[in-house]
């Protein structure tokens, strides 16, 4: 009996994994033909700075082995890169997969935190408007959920510090420095992305569809008829399913929120070292971040199926 | 909290009769009202600053009236950090994204048709492809990638446009696809072809115009929306229009300087006019799209 | 034991707004109708007729934003006696012009609130309810055993989940599902159309309720399926004495079970009898409506007199958004004599009882 039910489901997540993998091999040609379309010589970038003029490096591609075409360099690049090495930082000059690895669990906290408050915001509004018909709240709720997601991003921070400076006594700048022991400090810039990604309308809108489509299907009504609680019914259709596949789907934007908010409040992750990297055209660096932005980004998606499938019998026929 | 439903006619057999306008709900005609006039500001707005009908130049620096607030003299929306009229940088502010905004629908649209079209009309190996591409430029932030694109070629706004143009192309592309796959389950394409028409007129006139335009109407006013919001964010990180040409982006950037020191008002008044632009963006585009294509629940 | 009906529905009224028109439709317009205890009352009628939302009044399962229940439902177990409707009316301001609803001002939350508290300890505990489609009506991210089970931790005194479990069992195999241990941990996905609709007499039962109302519960089975569960029904209601009300378009369906019969038409009940007077077609008196849907089942009978051809209803079920001047029949009335025809065209007739408790409503029997 157990057996059976679960072996759709390994089926199910080896098929997704496999995807996954596909579609991050796909992220990678296109972020490396981008690069290698750039003028100059941009794979001699890749390999720590090879200068000099292109018939001395062409001489020393054809003495190290390395290949010319864009294919070949492509599978020498990504060999590399299977392998965990990523090239050097033309800046820093250190390893880029340490630089990225480390950027990337800030930029994490960051990014997790904010959709925890986007959800905290969006999911009372979407299942309040949903239940409740037509009223004159659910337009005000609207028209807040329109308005703070059309605010530029950058402002609501200014207005943060301006706010928690004048207001509560702190700088909220410079994560990492000699008082990073304020709380306030993290949670500021991760309330200000959350509340300002431009996600909540959005989430809104995709969880108040799937709730008042939930509870208009027929079983909501048993649950009724049973003199059920029908929030119990309703949870993993109307609740669970709706926030991970908005969390796997809006994972991208939060990321591109996340680039501006550290940039304003100097929050040592990603999105700095991308911006960093893009004014020194710092390409071992800059392909190392798309890199690991486009695997956060399927692996949140992966998340959703695994929840999905889990909690669905349904899905496990497919 | 009481909800009030009125029949709007007596004879109800003449419902069908009524006009759009009527029928619709009043929320989504306010939320299209705004939109629009939201959409004729920055075309006017646009026109003035490519006619230089401007009330002064963009840097004309008024030194006695430094961030003066709306309504001082004859700067009829104040003066920034150093006097020039906020009026007029935001109506020039408008030239930043307008054109490249443009430019990113056009792709956007143009080449999501053609996919959209290739893979639903088509179907089979297309479809495969398309969905593929689509999944690839979805696991990409936008962002993310508008930096890498700025780290290989020079911060330029046309080519991040056209950039971004080209990552909304699969989105377009699958909502034109659900669209020709729902008419194939109504048998409406076959019944096009068992009236004998050409393929050409069954795609370009019957699919596209008739069943894709208010779909793609509601797709260029969210792109819009989009173009505003990225070249903002650009302008503020320093790759987009550089100070003293104005952009929306780089007003709020450099204005935001002095709103530490309690000067609100050079910042706060482009953050307004993105508030108020890419809001109406939005409204119309909902609003359009629960209009014409009935997206309204029960 | 008293002998007061178990429900005794008094002028229900029940409108909708309907989005597509823009307009209130008045689903059900007036309903007197009672349910003995221990007896069976089948509804039948056309689809459009309100039968269904009938039973949705009855049992509060009306969500839809505006729309408006009045009346009277008086529920009647001996123990507990209570109008199911009582006070709902305070929630709710309607105008009327013309025969048609112009507005209607609801607290759509405080009726749904007032609603809810009426219906408390009745939904599930005393009234319980088969649906039509019933692969549909299970939750689908459940297995149906736990579902069966979650009806007797609700509604009887048993509150340990083994042995919850244990008497979810028990009525699996009363509705005699086969290998019920196994069944008990499939998801509704799972079962075929008959064992689903098991599965929810199951339910049903599972709360010992004092009422049964199977909506359409055979509708979309295999004929073969559809038997067998009117027989698991027949069964049910001889073992445990239950009180059912069974509501179908299907007259075969209806005439196999019922005590009772009320044929209802556009909102309005037209004829409301003992099974035996409604329902044969030997008897002098019927509602021509009655007439004709008893003319238009395929039987042998039927076909006897008829010929081959069946005779099927002429003209459309009528609109229900204005109140008919006259009888809501008279359109599509086939029977009506000159000497009735201007009463029937501009006086809806009254429910008039010509004997024994049978009624009709019609000018020819007044």
């Amino acid at each position: 009996m157990k057996v059976s039910a679960i072996k759709p489901i390994t089926f199910v997540l080896v098929k997704e994994i496999g995807m996954t993998v596909l579609l991050l091999f796909g992220v990678s040609i296109i972020a490396f033909l981008i690069i290698l379309a750039s003028p100059g010589d941009p794979f001699a970038q890749l390999y720590g700075g090879l200068s000099g003029s292109e018939a001395e490096r062409k001489a020393l591609y054809e003495s190290l082995g390395i290949p010319t075409t864009w294919y070949g360099q492509y599978f020498s690049w990504l060999g590399n890169v299977l392998q965990g090495d990523l090239g050097n930082s033309i800046r820093s000059g250190r390893p880029v997969l340490a630089e990225v690895v480390s950027a990337g669990i800030n930029t994490l906290y960051l990014t997790l935190g904010a959709l925890i408050v986007t959800l905290a915001v969006a999911a009372p509004i979407a299942i309040y408007t949903a239940i409740r018909d037509n009223t004159r709240l659910t337009i005000s709720f609207n028209l807040f959920a329109y308005m703070i997601s059309a605010i530029p991003v950058f402002w609501l921070g200014y207005l943060g510090i301006y706010l928690s400076t004048h207001l509560f006594g702190f700088f909220p700048l410079g994560l990492g420095s000699s008082d990073s022991g304020n709380i306030a400090k993290f949670l500021l810039p991760i309330f200000i992305l959350g509340m300002g990604s431009g996600l909540i309308s959005e989430v809104v809108r995709h969880m108040r569809e799937q709730v008042s489509r939930v509870m208009n299907e027929e079983y909501i009504r048993t649950a009724r008829a049973k003199g059920a609680a029908v929030w119990k019914h309703a949870f993993k259709e109307g609740f669970l399913i709706p926030v991970t596949e908005i969390m796997a789907i809006k994972m991208p934007f939060i990321i591109g929120g996340a680039i501006i908010i550290e940039q304003v409040f100097n929050w040592p992750g990603m999105g700095r070292m991308a911006w960093q990297a893009a004014q020194d055209r710092d390409f071992p660096v800059i392909l190392g971040i798309t890199l690991a932005a486009a695997i956060l980004v399927r692996l949140s998606s992966l998340l959703h199926k695994i929840v999905f499938v889990s909690v669905n019998p349904r899905a496990s026929h497919l | 909290m009481k909800i009030k439903y009125i029949q709007h006619t007596k004879d109800v057999s003449q419902y069908s009769e009524l006009s759009l306008l009527k029928r619709s709900d009043k929320t989504d005609v306010v939320f299209v009202g705004y939109g629009l006039f939201i959409l004729s500001m920055v075309l006017i707005s646009y026109l003035l600053g490519v006619l230089g009908w401007l009330p002064f130049t963009a840097d004309d620096m008024d030194m006695d009236l430094m961030m003066a607030l709306p309504g001082t003299g004859s700067h009829i929306l104040g003066t920034d950090f150093l006097g020039r009229d906020m009026l007029t940088r935001l109506i020039l502010g408008i030239q930043a994204y307008f054109l490249p905004g443009l430019l990113a629908i056009v792709v956007a649209l143009g080449l999501g048709t053609f996919m959209g079209v290739l893979s639903g009309y088509r179907g089979g190996y297309a479809e495969t492809v398309i969905t593929y591409i689509n999944n690839v430029t979805d696991s990409l932030p936008r962002l993310v990638l508008i930096l890498l694109v700025v780290a290989a070629f020079k911060p330029d706004i046309y080519i991040i446009m056209f950039v971004v143009g080209l990552t909304n192309a699969p989105a377009v592309a699958s909502l034109v696809k659900d669209k020709i796959t729902f008419l194939k389950q109504k048998n409406f394409l076959e019944a096009s072809v068992a009236l004998g028409l050409s393929t050409r007129t069954i795609i370009f006139k019957h699919i596209l115009w008739y069943n894709c335009r208010t779909l793609l109407i509601i797709q260029a006013t969210l792109g819009m929306a989009e173009a505003i919001l990225i070249e903002t964010s650009l302008s503020y990180l320093g790759f987009g229009v550089q100070e003293p040409t104005p952009s929306w982006g780089n007003m709020i950037q450099a204005g935001a300087n002095y709103m530490m020191r309690g000067d609100f008002w050079p910042s706060t008044a482009p953050a307004l006019a993105i508030l108020l632009t890419v809001l109406g963006f939005h409204l119309l585009g909902d609003g359009l799209n629960n209009i014409l294509e009935g997206k309204r629940r029960k | 034991m008293s002998t007061n009906p178990l429900i005794k529905i008094e002028d229900l009224h029940t409108f909708f707004y309907s989005k597509a028109k823009q307009a209130f439709i008045r689903a059900v317009d007036g309903i007197s109708m009672e349910v003995p205890r221990g007896k069976t009352l089948g509804i039948v009628g056309e689809s459009g007729s309100g039968k269904s939302i009938t039973m949705m009044s009855v049992l509060g399962l009306i969500s839809a934003g505006p729309g408006v229940i009045r009346g009277k439902v008086i529920y009647d177990n001996g123990r507990i006696k209570k109008n199911l409707l009582q006070g709902l009316d305070d929630f709710v301001d309607l105008q009327e012009h013309d025969g048609t609803i112009m507005q209607v001002d609801k607290d759509l939350y405080g009726w749904q609130q007032h609603s809810e508290q009426l219906m408390k300890n009745i939904r599930g505990n005393e009234i319980s309810i088969i649906f039509q489609n019933p692969k549909a009506a299970f939750n689908p991210f459940t297995v149906i055993g736990e579902q069966i089970a979650e009806m007797v931790l609700l509604h009887t005194r048993i509150n340990d989940p083994v042995a919850a479990k244990a008497k979810a069992l028990y009525w699996l195999e009363r509705v005699k599902m086969d290998a019920p241990e196994v069944r008990y941990y499939n998801y509704p996905g799972a079962l075929s159309g008959g064992m689903a609709q098991r599965a929810m007499v199951a339910m049903a039962l599972a709360s010992e309720p004092a009422l049964l109302i199977a909506d359409e519960p055979t509708t979309g089975l295999d004929a073969t399926i559809q038997a067998k569960v009117l027989q698991l029904l027949a069964e049910i209601k001889a073992d445990l004495g239950i009180t059912i009300m069974i509501i179908s378009h299907d007259i075969g369906v209806i005439s196999s079970l019922s005590d009772y019969v009320a044929v209802m038409y556009g909102g309005t009940v037209l004829e409301y009898g003992s099974a035996k007077d409604v329902l044969s077609t030997a008897y002098e008196k019927k509602h021509p409506y009655a007439k004709a849907l008893l003319a238009s089942i395929p039987g042998l009978e039927n076909i006897e007199k008829n010929g081959a051809r069946l005779k099927a209803i002429k003209g459309e079920v009528l609109d229900t958004i204005r109140v008919v001047e006259g009888c809501k029949f008279a359109s599509r009335c086939d029977c009506m004599t000159d000497s009735v025809k201007h009463k029937c065209n501009t006086q809806q007739p009254p429910l008039e009882d010509i004997g024994g408790g049978h009624k009709i409503r019609c000018w020819l029997y007044q």
